[in-house]
């Protein structure tokens, strides 16, 4: 029996009546205590693996089990300054992100201390980019050490709902008034169910809480104040100062809140946690769900004789210097496992942090020791623990150090192991069959694309190779590869985040027989603009031959066009020589079916659920095509792989204009089959149905002048929206009677949308 | 609901019994782990954990899902994948050609495979080294309920372990298909029954016929000394050896040549570029290009080939029916 308290006993043995026992993962947990806290407001932004959170909290809300309102960002800084405005407006606010998503967001949360707006900002942490990696570790939270929030750590899915709780009652300590993080594990505790209890009742939670006491408020009327000034050297260390015993008067108020909440809950709680370390030779310094494991191999290695222990603290930023000096006075040897490196701090941030405070211990002569550990996921198994703790008995037995800093865990590779070719560089002359004839009607001044035939179009060598991961029927890869056969020559491509990009390229494999590019889906854009504008300089500077010619296409999801549209609004005002082909498949399917702006009213999605509240996605879907035609680019197009021979004529055209004029955005629509939920062989029937709908016009944007090249109703093929719904699970709630109103909603915007694009096609002007 | 008396037939050093599943993202391994393991801790009471493995997988990738269970008393303080399973149970028997997954399987384990074939067949399949081996046709099970395979494999796994409740596994698989899914309850309690009735065991000794394959982490060739920096991967197009035929569900395309116009959309449709093409001539003598054959390694199966085709050269069939030459040749005539 490893209980702690009596209290804690009976309520194992279910002898408590104020508490339910359950089975949990960390993001339910969050979720849990998130909507029994019941926020005003949530700004979020899907990122794996905290997109949970958001999930649990919409399925929840669209159950009417709380009243947190979900606010999905463009991205999360934007997800970011959705939660810093409604701070100020007095509410109570809950985030959750990862890796990228906190750095992305970061530029804002010094805002969020440094105005004292306190919230509370979950993350499960993530490895962070690059190469992408969406597994668990460190490195980001330890970017979030000087931003002025408070950090708390919780270990397993228990810690993450207590420590959620605590967190807002910290913050909002009117001694405190700061933001708080709560760090979990990404994966380890986030999707790691575990027994769990929470409390039964949620009054609980509020009478431990208390009211919010609103300060400096933007929306009280009669109090008119002056949020976030311009501040001068005179005065802004001063408000640093106030920052700094904020985090003072925090690191005496925490423990209090622990006691008080242990009290209620049965659940104790320390700054620090000791393990065995009382007589411990050697003591591990570790992080959250690793010190779990680490315990497991106390307890043997204990039984061997060998005096070790454990020391993890619950909190980092106040950081708990005193505990931490306290836990390892007599320690022999100390090793800071830290799992994300500091890179040239010899040592992860913990290293560096433990040796500070050690540093201010005079009685302290414990050895230190670094070890990074567990990057990128990387499982943390007990033969991992014991290594750690060997590596410190052997210091502490010879009274010196012999490797201060280094990695466990990794490998030197074979030194035989070569890459090999498994194909020759596609050449200018086999990717340049000659099939297809682009030419420019001088008169008309528009460009057509002739003699697109499939079966010879089979010629043309795949730019993508067989072997990608992405889901049975995936609509992606036959619109890009469809889209690919119109493009003649070299090709270099930049896709963005997402499900092509994920499982084209898990490594060590590539499904790319040309080069290839990924940066993060807030800035491939930008990231293509470089690329070309360094190919034509260096063309220009004789460095690469003139008469060569690559076209570049960056491929984009819907979601890459949320978070990245600033660049890519960017890319499209300089008017580089590129394509961007965005496959719109209406949502983030890489992260699990979140809602886009792309994604129609009332569609299910995993954060725009149906229930007794719940009627799905809120608002009308996002029109990309026409945002790049307010660009004045050279050519904007519309198509689908149902109309291939359509699509491919655009490509060859998209080719011409991103040669000879500039920017090409193109938009396809792309079937999920996973995730809208038809079956995996009917994704052309689909997205055909909603081009018949009128909910996905075929049409394109040359020089201004728009061309309808498909219109259902002449063709006698115009068909309601619901004929279009019925052929999709995740639409199958709108064919029923309740619902009525929400479609009639949604083929109103489609008809007004589409009588417009008519006008335009109609009037060259327009 | 808690039943039976708590008892677990055999526990490790830490305490736990552990079981692991191999299998394809689209099967459902992730949720049987969960179901599996809420049915031992909420209905039997005991303690454990449950999780999958994670990576940029979809539909149709090498998934693992992990269910530990301890007595109700002991804290649950592991976190890593399960290395030396007491129950293994693979979803897709073609996993074995392309992963290690009977790693850490010994005398004592139990393993549960997916699969048409007998146990002295499948052992030497699996190259087992030793265990009791548990075959269950799930596939046709869940073909035939309209069902997935996993329910039926809960039911093997239950049947197995010697210590699982059906009672608190079929409550919890009512429970996970709830209201949204009501209709579904009924045949997945049909296929859970089946699986569980319908499996057909034999126990082979340690006999020296095949290796024991330990648990192992460094298999990999490529590290710090010789990745290529910054993480670039050098050999376009590799991906061209991957073998995906693990992530078909049961069906699969067949062509057939003397049906075949060489229209070339099959093409045009294929998310997966399995269509293999080559120059001929046509009726008439003229060049053309004609469609050669099917690449089944890289088919998932997901019949969009067949849904395009419109001259019936490309149909549906059950892949378990299919004539292996036909696979290994990518066409009939």
């Amino acid at each position: 029996m490893r209980i702690e308290t009596d209290k804690e006993e009976k309520i194992l043995q279910g002898e408590t009546d104020n508490q339910t026992i359950d089975f949990r993962s960390g993001n339910e947990m969050s979720a849990i205590a998130a909507a029994q806290i019941n926020y005003h407001i949530m700004g979020y932004y899907p990122i794996t693996p905290s997109t949970e959170v958001a999930e649990y909290l919409d399925e929840m809300s669209a159950n009417g089990e709380h009243e947190v309102v979900l606010i999905p960002g463009d991205g999360e800084h934007g997800a970011a300054g959705i939660c810093y405005g409604a701070t100020t407006a007095g509410g109570r606010v809950f985030n959750a992100t990862s890796a990228q998503g906190l750095l992305y967001s970061m530029e804002q949360l010094p805002v969020q201390s440094g105005t004292r707006y306190p919230m509370v900002l979950n993350v499960v942490c993530r490895t962070i980019s690059g190469p992408l990696n969406i597994r668990g570790d460190h490195s980001d939270i330890m970017m979030a050490l000087n931003t002025g929030w408070i950090i708390l750590l919780a270990k397993d899915p228990q810690a993450v709902y207590d420590m959620n709780i605590m967190a807002l009652k910290i913050a909002e300590h009117n001694e405190i008034r700061l933001p708080v993080i709560v760090a979990y594990d990404g994966f380890f505790t986030s999707h790691q169910k575990r027994r769990i209890r929470y409390f039964s009742d949620k009054g609980v939670v509020h009478e431990f809480l208390g009211k919010i006491r609103i300060q400096n408020c933007s929306v009280d009327v009669n109090n008119p104040i002056t949020i976030g000034p311009y501040m001068n050297d005179p005065d802004l260390i001063n408000n640093k100062k106030q920052q700094s015993m904020a985090m003072e008067a925090a690191y005496k108020i925490i423990p209090q809140i622990y006691k008080d909440y242990a009290d209620l809950s049965g659940r104790r709680y320390s700054m620090v946690e000791r393990y065995m370390t009382e007589d411990a030779e050697a003591v591990l310094f570790i992080l959250n769900s690793a010190a779990d494991t680490a315990r497991e191999v106390v307890e043997k290695l204990r039984k061997r004789g060998e005096k070790v222990g454990v020391v993890y603290p619950t909190v980092i930023r106040p950081f708990p210097a005193n505990e931490i000096r306290e836990a390892v006075r007599n320690a022999k040897a100390v090793l800071v496992a830290d799992r994300q490196d500091s890179f040239g701090g010899w040592g992860g941030n913990m290293t560096i942090e433990v040796k500070a405070a050690l540093k201010d211990d005079p009685q302290n002569h414990s050895l230190i020791l670094s070890r990074i550990y567990g990057l990128g996921g990387k499982d943390f198994y007990a033969e991992d623990a014991e290594l750690m703790f060997e590596l410190a008995l052997d210091a502490a037995r010879n009274g010196r150090v012999e490797v201060p800093y280094d990695y466990i865990g990794v490998t030197p590779g074979d030194p035989s192991f070569t890459f090999e070719k498994v194909r020759a560089p596609i050449t200018e002359k086999e990717s340049s069959p000659g099939i297809i004839k682009v030419s420019r009607d001088e008169k008309t001044g528009k460009v057509e694309a002739k003699g697109i035939r499939q079966a010879e179009l089979t010629a043309m060598p795949r730019r993508i190779a067989p072997g990608h991961g992405a889901c049975p029927g995936c609509g992606i890869f036959p619109n890009v590869g469809t889209f690919l056969k119109g493009i003649e020559g070299y090709v270099v491509m930049l896709w963005h985040t997402g499900c092509g990009m994920v499982v084209t390229t898990g490594y060590p494999n590539t499904s790319f027989n040309i080069t290839y590019i990924h940066n993060l889906f807030q800035n491939g854009a930008a990231t293509l603009s470089g690329v070309v504008e360094m190919y034509k300089e260096r063309q220009r500077r004789g460095e690469i031959p003139k008469d060569q010619d690559i076209t570049f296409v960056m491929v984009t999801g819907d979601g890459g066009l949320d978070i990245g549209l600033g660049p890519a609004l960017g890319t499209a005002f300089r008017n580089h020589h590129m394509i961007i082909l965005e496959y719109d498949n209406e949502g983030y399917m890489n992260t699990g079916n979140q809602l886009s702006f792309s994604t129609p009213l009332g569609h299910a999605t995993s954060t725009s659920n149906i229930g007794k509240v719940g009627k799905g996605k809120r608002f009308h879907h996002k029109d990309s095509a026409q945002l790049f035609a307010a660009c004045h680019i050279p050519y904007v197009f519309t198509a689908v792989e149902s109309q291939y021979k359509d699509l491919i004529r655009k490509a060859a055209k998209a080719q011409w204009y991103a040669k000879h004029e500039g920017l090409v955005f193109g938009k396809v629509l792309s079937a999920c089959p996973l995730n809208w939920r038809h079956p995996d062989n009917l994704g052309q029937e689909v997205v055909q149905a909603a081009v018949d709908c009128n909910f996905f016009p075929l049409y394109e944007v040359e020089h201004g002048i728009t061309t309808i090249n498909y219109d259902p109703e002449e063709k006698n093929k115009k068909i309601p929206a619901t004929g279009w719904f019925k052929l999709m699970g995740k639409t199958k709630h709108l064919l029923k009677p309740e619902f009525k109103d929400i479609v009639d909603e949604f083929e109103r915007e489609v008809e007004r949308r589409w009588r417009r694009l008519k006008a335009m096609h109609e009037h060259p002007l327009l | 609901m808690i039943t039976n008396e708590l008892k677990l037939p055999v526990v490790n050093e830490s305490g736990f019994y552990e079981i692991r599943m191999e299998s394809i993202g689209g099967l459902g391994a992730n949720l049987a782990g969960k179901v599996l393991a809420e049915a031992g801790v909420l209905n039997m009471g005991f303690n454990g954990s449950n999780f999958s493995s994670y990576g940029s997988e979809k539909k149709g990738s090498h998934v693992r899902a992990f269910v530990r269970f301890c007595a109700p008393d002991i804290e649950v303080r592991v976190n890593s994948p399960v290395t030396e399973p007491h129950l293994l149970a693979i979803f897709h028997e073609n996993l074995a050609k392309s992963a290690p997954v009977t790693q850490g399987v010994k005398a004592d384990s139990i393993v549960i495979l997916n699969t048409s074939k007998n146990p002295d067949e499948a052992r030497d399949f699996l190259k087992l080294y030793a265990g009791t081996l548990y075959c269950i046709n799930a596939m046709k099970i869940a073909v035939e309920e309209k069902t997935r395979v996993n329910t039926a494999l809960l039911g093997a796994i239950c049947r197995a372990s010697g210590f699982l409740d059906p009672a608190a596994l079929k409550d919890m698989i009512a429970k996970n298909l709830g209201k949204k899914y009501a209709s579904l309850i009924e045949p997945n309690l049909k296929t859970f029954d089946r699986g569980y009735h319908e499996i057909v065991s034999k126990h082979f000794k340690p006999d020296g016929k095949y290796p024991y394959i330990p648990f192992t982490r460094n298999g990999q060739k490529i590290g710090y000394f010789n990745q290529p920096l910054g993480g670039v991967i050098p050999n376009a197009g590799s991906s061209i050896n991957k073998d995906l035929s693990a992530s078909r569900e049961g069906w699969i395309p067949v062509l057939d040549r003397n049906k075949c116009t060489s229209c070339g959309e099959c093409d045009i449709t294929c998310p997966d570029y399995c269509f293999v093409w080559e120059d001929g001539v046509d009726k008439k003598g003229k060049p053309t290009r004609i469609l050669e054959k099917i690449v089944y390694k890289s088919c998932k199966g997901c019949l969009r080939c067949v849904e395009i085709c419109k001259f019936d050269a490309l149909t549906s069939h059950k892949e378990f029916e299919v004539d292996k030459t036909i696979i290994e040749k990518g066409y009939t005539e």
